[in-house]
C-alpha cells in the first residue's frame, strides 16, 4: 500500500556488469551424508581473510523457508571478500557447504550439501533441502572456507495425512527500515513456540531517505540504502541486504522457517501488473524494473518461486503449503496479475459510485490465480484454509466521518476519496467481482474455516466476511479475516501526529465499527506482530504492540485475541493470548 | 427437497411403507408392541428378546440424526445441550454429507458403510426405469446392501430404529429387532414430530434397551423446509432447533440418569444441511431438455430438490450425445452450480441415478419437472451448498475421546465402520467405504 510518500523521478539504472563465473547459474550438490568429504576446502582463503579483516562473511544471517513435510529451504549470503558487496557484481564464484542436523551441536547430520554461488545470483545461497523427517526440528549452518556461519532452526511440516494437535505461526508485515527499528521481530524471536513465520508482504520499501520515515514529517530513524529509490537490480539486491543486516530480523530468519509473499512495496509502490503508482517512465519501462526486484527477491529470499529455489525460471509466487490435515496456507500474489487500480479522484462534493471497481473483466488475482485459490478453497482440501492475502478482502463502507479526518484515514487505509466515498480500490473492494466469485464459490461448496491472514494497512482487524454487508449480520458470512498490524509503517496516529488511542483516533475506529457490522475489532494506531494458533476447534489470532518505533528498546506488550470457531466463520473475542 | 412433493406421483396403496409395516404385523412376520404409556406402538422381529440387558455385551451405541442441522447452527445459542456434547466428545469440524445430498441415501450410508453404487440408494427420488415414473426410494427392497444393523443381530445383539420420516421407516424396513411404528405422521411432511419420536426413543430405551439404537429426528429438516424466513431470519428454523435441542437432552440425561452413559458411545450427525431460495431462484430444465430436437420428450428427470438426476430414456446408441448434449444444455441455464456425467468415479452414484447429475447453485432449488409446481418450498438440500453437517461422537464409554476435535474428513459413510468398530465386528465383504472415527 501506499506510504503517502512523494514521487522521485529517477533514471534507469541498468544491473552493474558481473564477472563471468566459471560455474553454473545455479548448482545444488545434495551429495547426502555419503558424499560429506566431496567438498574439503583449503587452508586460508580470501573468506578467513576477509573475517579476520572484520567483514563477516556470514553478515546477513541464515534463513529457512517454505516447509514442506520432507523438505525445507536454508539460505545465506556469502561475503567472500571484502569488495563483494551486494549489488556490486564482484568476488569470486565459491562453493558454500551447508550441513543439516538434528541436533543444535551438528553431532547428527542428516543432510550435507555444496551449493556453488557468485556474483551472478549476488553470492546468495539458496538450497532446497530434501530427505528430512515431518513435523521435525533441524538444525542449519553454512561454511565457507574455514568460516562457519551461526546456526540457523527449522521445521519441517507436518505429513500430509498427520493430524497435529495445533500450528502456530508469527505474522507480520510492511517493515519499513527508515520508519524505526523492527522490534516486532524480536518479539517473535524471543518465542519458542511458534512453528513458522508468515510475512504477508511489503518486507522492505523502495524509496529514498527522506521519503515515507517516520509520522507526518517522514524522519529517518535509519536511512535506506542505498540513498536513491531502488530501481536497477543492484538497487533491489542493496536494499534487501540492508534490511537483513537487522540484527532482530536476523534473529527471527535464524529461529524459524518462513512463508513469504510479496506486495508492492518489493517492487514500487501501489503496484499492478503494467505499472505502479510510484514508477513512472523516467525510470524505464515497468516490466523490466518489475522482472529485477522479482530477481533480486528469489535471490534474497528463503520462498520458491515457481515452485523451485532455481533462479530465471519464472516468478510465480502463489503457492500452497500444506500442514497435515489440519491446515493449508495459500500464499497469494495480488499484485503481478492484477488490473490497474481505479481512481478515486471524484468531483466534489458529490460522491459517485465508481462503477469500474465491479466490472468483471478487471482482476486483482488474474483468471489463473483465482482459479487456483477456488481450488485451495476446495471441499477436499485440509479443514483450515489459510489464504495468505497480501491485501484486505473484507469489503469496507464509512459514512459520517468528520471532514477533518478523511485525509489521515486515506492515507493509512486508501480507504476514501476526499469526498468520503467509502471505495477501498488497491485490495480487494476495488475489484469487487473477484471477490464475488471467491465468496461465491465458498458458499456454493459451503466451505467452512476460509481464513484470510492479511497485511498491508498497518493496523489490527478482526473480520467476519459476509455475503451480504448490507444486512449483516442477517446472513451468513464467507469466513474470517485477520489482519496484522504493522511492523514500522505509519498508522493512523503517526498520520495524525496525535497519541495513540486519542480521541480523533478512537472517533475513526467506532465510525468505522458501526458502519461495518461485520468487523468485530479494530486497532489503527498500533504496530507489532500478530500470533496464529490453529487447532481443529479454533483459530486465534493475538495482537502484540510495541511502545515507540524510533526505540530499540521499547518493550512490546499483548492487546487483543480474537477466535473463530471451527465451522462458524464469526469472530469471537478470546480471554488472553496463547502460549503464555 | 427432502421429501415427496405434492406433485409426485403417488403410488400404490400397498406400497407405501406404513401400509407395507402394519402387513408384517398382519402376516405375523413381526409382532407388536404397544409401550411407553402414550400410544406408541413398536413391532419387533419374531423371536427377539425382550430386552438386551445381561445379553453379551453392556456396550451401546447410539445414533441420532438430527435431520438437516446445519454445522453453524450448533453455535447458534439454540443449541446448548448439543453444542455441550459436542464439546464434551470428539469433534469433526470438516465433517460433510455425501453426494447427493438428501436424506434417504445418507441415512442408508450411515447403516451400510458403503456408497450409493455398492447400495442401490443414490437419493431421495429416482426415474424408475422398469416402473416408468419417479418415485421414492422408500422400499426396503430398494436398499441392496447388508446393514451394520443386520450384522449386529447375526452376532446376537440387538438393534432399534425409531425414525420419524415415513421413507425412512420403508427404506430400513424390519431390519432391526425392534422397530416404532411412527405416529401421529403429519400428512404433508410425511415424518412424525420430534416430540413424538424422542418419546418413543425413550420407550425403547426402556422397553427394549437395544445395543445399536438409530433415531431420525425430523423437525430440524422439515421446518427448514418450509421456512419462508429462511433465507434471512429462519424464524421457524429457530423454533425446531430449540425445541430439537431440549428433546436430545432429554435423552442424554435418561443415559446418564439410567447409568448407561457409562457404556455408551452417541454418535450425533445430521444426513445434510439445508439451503434456502426465493421463487426467483429456480431452475427448472425440463423445458429446456424438451425444447433441444436431439433430448425432446426422452429425458426423464428426478427432482432432489439441490440436485436433478437426469435420465436418458431414447435410443441406447444415442445416450453419449445425449449426455453431452444434456449437460451443455444445462450448464448454460442460470442458478446451474455443475453437471457431472453420473459414471464419474467420485460421485459413485450407481445406474439408479441415471446419467447426468445437475447441481444448483446456493440460494437456487431446482423445480422439475413443472417450474410451478414439482418444488415450491424454500428450503432445500442435495447441492454441494448443503453438504456440511454436525458430526461428533459423545458418550462415556472409555473409547469415546473427551473434548477432542479433529480435522480429519468425517462423512456419514463413516457411521457404520465406527459402530461396527465399537462393537468389535470387522469390514463387510467388499470392505467399508468409510473410516471408523474412534
Amino acid at each position: 500500500m501506499t506510504g503517502g510518500a512523494p514521487r522521485r523521478l529517477r533514471g534507469v539504472t541498468s544491473p552493474r556488469p558481473e564477472p563471468k563465473a566459471p560455474l553454473g547459474r545455479r548448482t545444488v550438490l545434495a551429495t547426502g551424508i555419503a558424499g560429506a568429504g566431496a567438498a574439503t576446502l583449503v587452508g586460508s582463503s580470501p573468506a578467513e581473510a576477509a573475517q579476520r579483516a572484520g567483514t563477516p562473511v556470514f553478515r546477513h544471517g541464515v534463513a529457512s523457508g517454505d516447509p514442506l513435510p520432507h523438505g525445507v529451504l536454508i539460505w545465506t549470503r556469502v561475503t567472500p571478500t571484502p569488495a563483494s558487496t551486494p549489488g556490486s557484481g564482484h568476488g569470486p564464484p565459491v562453493r558454500v557447504r551447508w550441513e543439516v542436523a538434528t541436533d543444535e551441536r551438528f553431532r547428527n547430520v542428516v543432510r550435507r550439501g555444496v551449493f556453488a554461488t557468485g556474483p551472478s545470483r549476488d553470492h546468495t545461497v539458496k538450497a532446497d533441502v530434501t530427505g528430512l523427517e515431518p513435523a521435525t526440528w533441524y538444525h542449519y549452518r553454512f561454511r565457507l572456507d574455514g568460516v562457519t556461519s551461526r546456526v540457523g532452526r527449522t521445521r519441517t511440516a507436518p505429513a500430509h495425512d498427520a493430524t497435529p494437535d495445533h500450528l502456530r505461526f508469527g505474522v507480520v508485515s510492511c517493515a519499513n527500515w527508515q520508519a524505526g527499528y523492527f522490534t516486532a521481530y524480536r518479539g517473535l524471536a524471543r518465542r519458542d513456540d511458534l512453528h513458522a513465520v508468515v510475512h504477508l508482504g511489503d518486507y522492505l520499501y523502495e524509496y529514498c531517505p527522506g521519503e515515507y520515515g517516520y509520522g507526518t514529517s517522514d524522519t529517518n530513524i535509519r536511512r535506506h540504502q542505498p540513498r536513491h529509490e531502488m530501481v536497477s537490480l543492484a538497487d533491489y539486491r542493496e536494499r534487501h541486504a540492508q534490511y537483513k543486516s537487522d540484527p532482530d530480523l536476523q534473529d527471527l530468519h535464524a529461529k524459524y522457517p518462513w512463508i513469504v509473499t510479496w506486495d508492492d512495496h518489493e517492487v514500487a509502490n501501489d503496484a499492478f501488473r503494467n505499472g505502479a503508482e510510484n514508477h513512472d517512465s523516467g525510470e524505464g519501462p515497468y516490466r523490466p524494473r518489475r522482472a529485477r526486484a522479482h530477481r533480486a527477491y528469489d535471490e534474497w529470499m528463503p520462498a520458491r518461486l515457481d515452485g523451485t529455489a532455481a533462479l530465471g525460471d519464472g516468478d510465480r509466487l502463489y503457492r500452497r503449503l500444506r500442514f497435515g490435515k489440519l491446515a493449508e496456507l495459500s500464499m497469494l500474489d495480488l499484485r503481478s496479475h492484477r488490473d490497474k487500480q481505479v481512481s478515486t479522484q471524484l468531483p466534489a462534493p458529490a460522491p459517485q459510485p465508481v462503477p469500474e471497481v465491479s466490472d468483471p473483466d478487471r482482476t486483482i488475482t488474474g483468471r489463473r490465480q483465482l482459479q487456483w485459490l477456488k481450488d485451495s478453497l476446495g471441499r477436499d482440501r485440509p479443514q483450515w484454509k489459510i489464504v495468505g492475502n497480501p491485501v484486505m478482502i473484507a469489503p469496507l463502507a464509512l459514512q459520517g466521518l468528520p471532514d477533518d479526518l478523511v485525509a489521515p484515514v486515506n492515507a493509512v487505509l486508501e480507504v476514501l476519496p476526499d469526498d468520503g466515498f467509502p471505495i477501498n480500490v488497491d485490495q480487494w473492494d476495488g475489484y469487487t467481482d473477484d471477490r464475488r466469485e471467491v465468496f461465491a464459490h465458498i458458499r456454493n461448496h459451503q466451505i467452512t474455516d476460509a481464513l484470510f491472514l492479511t497485511g498491508d494497512i498497518h493496523s489490527a482487524w478482526a473480520s467476519e466476511l459476509p455475503y451480504d454487508a448490507s444486512t449483516y449480520p442477517v446472513g451468513d458470512s464467507a469466513g474470517v479475516e485477520f489482519v496484522c498490524t504493522s511492523v514500522t509503517s505509519n498508522n493512523l496516529k503517526d498520520q495524525l501526529g496525535t497519541p495513540a488511542h486519542s480521541a480523533p483516533n478512537l472517533l475513526v475506529e467506532q465510525v468505522l465499527l458501526a458502519n461495518n457490522r461485520h468487523i468485530k475489532y479494530l486497532n489503527f494506531d498500533d504496530h507489532g506482530f500478530s500470533v496464529l494458533d490453529i487447532t481443529a476447534k479454533r483459530a486465534q489470532m493475538d495482537w502484540f504492540v510495541i511502545g515507540d518505533r524510533a526505540d530499540r528498546h521499547t518493550p512490546i506488550t499483548w492487546t487483543a485475541s480474537y477466535a473463530t470457531r471451527a465451522g462458524t466463520g464469526r469472530v469471537v473475542k478470546a480471554d488472553g493470548p496463547v502460549g503464555r | 427437497m427432502c421429501g415427496p412433493s405434492p406433485v409426485e406421483p403417488v403410488e400404490a396403496s400397498d406400497d407405501r411403507p406404513f401400509d407395507v409395516g402394519l402387513a408384517e404385523v398382519r402376516t405375523g412376520r413381526r409382532t407388536l408392541l404397544a409401550a411407553g404409556g402414550a400410544g406408541l406402538l413398536f413391532s419387533s422381529a419374531l423371536g427377539a428378546p425382550a430386552r438386551a440387558a445381561g445379553r453379551p455385551t453392556r456396550k451401546r451405541a447410539y445414533v441420532i440424526v438430527v435431520d438437516g442441522c446445519r454445522p453453524d447452527e450448533i453455535d447458534g445459542g439454540l443449541t446448548p445441550r448439543l453444542q455441550a456434547l459436542r464439546n464434551g466428545g470428539l469433534r469433526f469440524p470438516r465433517a460433510s454429507s455425501m453426494p447427493v445430498m438428501e436424506t434417504i441415501p445418507n441415512h442408508v450410508m450411515m447403516m451400510t458403510g458403503v456408497r450409493p453404487d455398492r447400495s442401490g440408494v443414490p437419493a431421495n427420488s429416482i426415474y424408475d426405469r422398469k416402473l416408468g415414473d419417479v418415485r421414492t426410494l422408500g422400499r426396503a427392497g430398494d436398499l441392496r446392501a447388508d446393514t451394520v444393523i443386520e450384522r449386529l443381530n447375526r452376532r446376537g445383539l440387538t438393534t432399534g430404529t425409531v425414525l420419524s420420516k415415513e421413507y425412512l421407516y420403508g427404506v430400513f424396513g424390519p431390519r432391526a429387532t425392534h422397530r416404532w411404528e411412527p405416529a401421529p405422521v403429519i400428512p404433508v411432511s410425511g415424518h412424525a414430530p420430534d416430540v413424538f419420536t424422542m418419546n418413543a426413543a425413550l420407550a425403547m430405551l426402556d422397553e427394549f434397551d437395544p445395543h445399536l439404537m438409530f433415531v431420525n429426528l425430523g423437525d430440524i429438516d422439515r421446518f427448514g423446509h418450509v421456512d419462508l424466513t429462511g433465507t434471512t431470519l429462519r424464524v421457524a428454523r429457530r423454533l425446531a432447533l430449540a425445541d430439537t435441542d431440549n428433546l436430545v437432552g432429554r435423552f442424554i440425561d435418561r443415559l446418564r440418569s439410567t447409568g448407561r452413559w457409562k457404556h455408551s458411545m452417541v454418535i450425533v450427525l445430521a444426513d445434510h444441511s439445508m439451503d434456502w431460495s426465493t421463487p426467483d431462484q429456480i431452475v427448472s430444465l425440463q423445458p429446456v431438455l424438451d425444447a433441444d430436437p436431439l433430448l425432446a420428450g426422452k429425458v426423464r428427470i428426478a427432482c432432489n430438490g439441490g440436485a436433478d438426476l437426469l435420465y436418458w430414456t431414447g435410443s441406447p446408441g444415442q445416450r453419449a450425445a445425449a449426455i453431452s448434449r444434456m449437460r451443455a444444455l444445462a450448464a448454460g441455464v442460470p442458478g446451474v452450480l455443475a453437471t457431472h456425467e453420473r459414471t464419474q468415479d467420485w460421485l459413485r452414484l450407481g445406474p439408479e441415478a441415471g446419467d447426468v447429475v445437475a447441481f444448483c447453485q446456493a440460494g437456487w432449488r431446482f423445480s422439475d419437472p413443472d417450474r410451478l409446481l414439482s418444488n415450491p418450498i424454500p428450503g432445500n438440500h442435495g447441492h454441494p451448498a448443503t453438504r456440511q453437517i454436525p458430526f461428533f461422537i459423545a458418550g462415556g464409554h472409555p473409547r469415546v475421546p473427551h473434548r477432542k476435535a479433529s480435522p480429519a474428513h468425517a462423512t456419514t459413510v463413516d457411521v457404520a465402520p465406527t459402530v461396527a468398530s465399537f462393537f468389535g465386528l470387522g469390514a463387510p465383504r467388499g470392505g467399508w467405504d468409510g473410516h471408523a472415527r474412534l
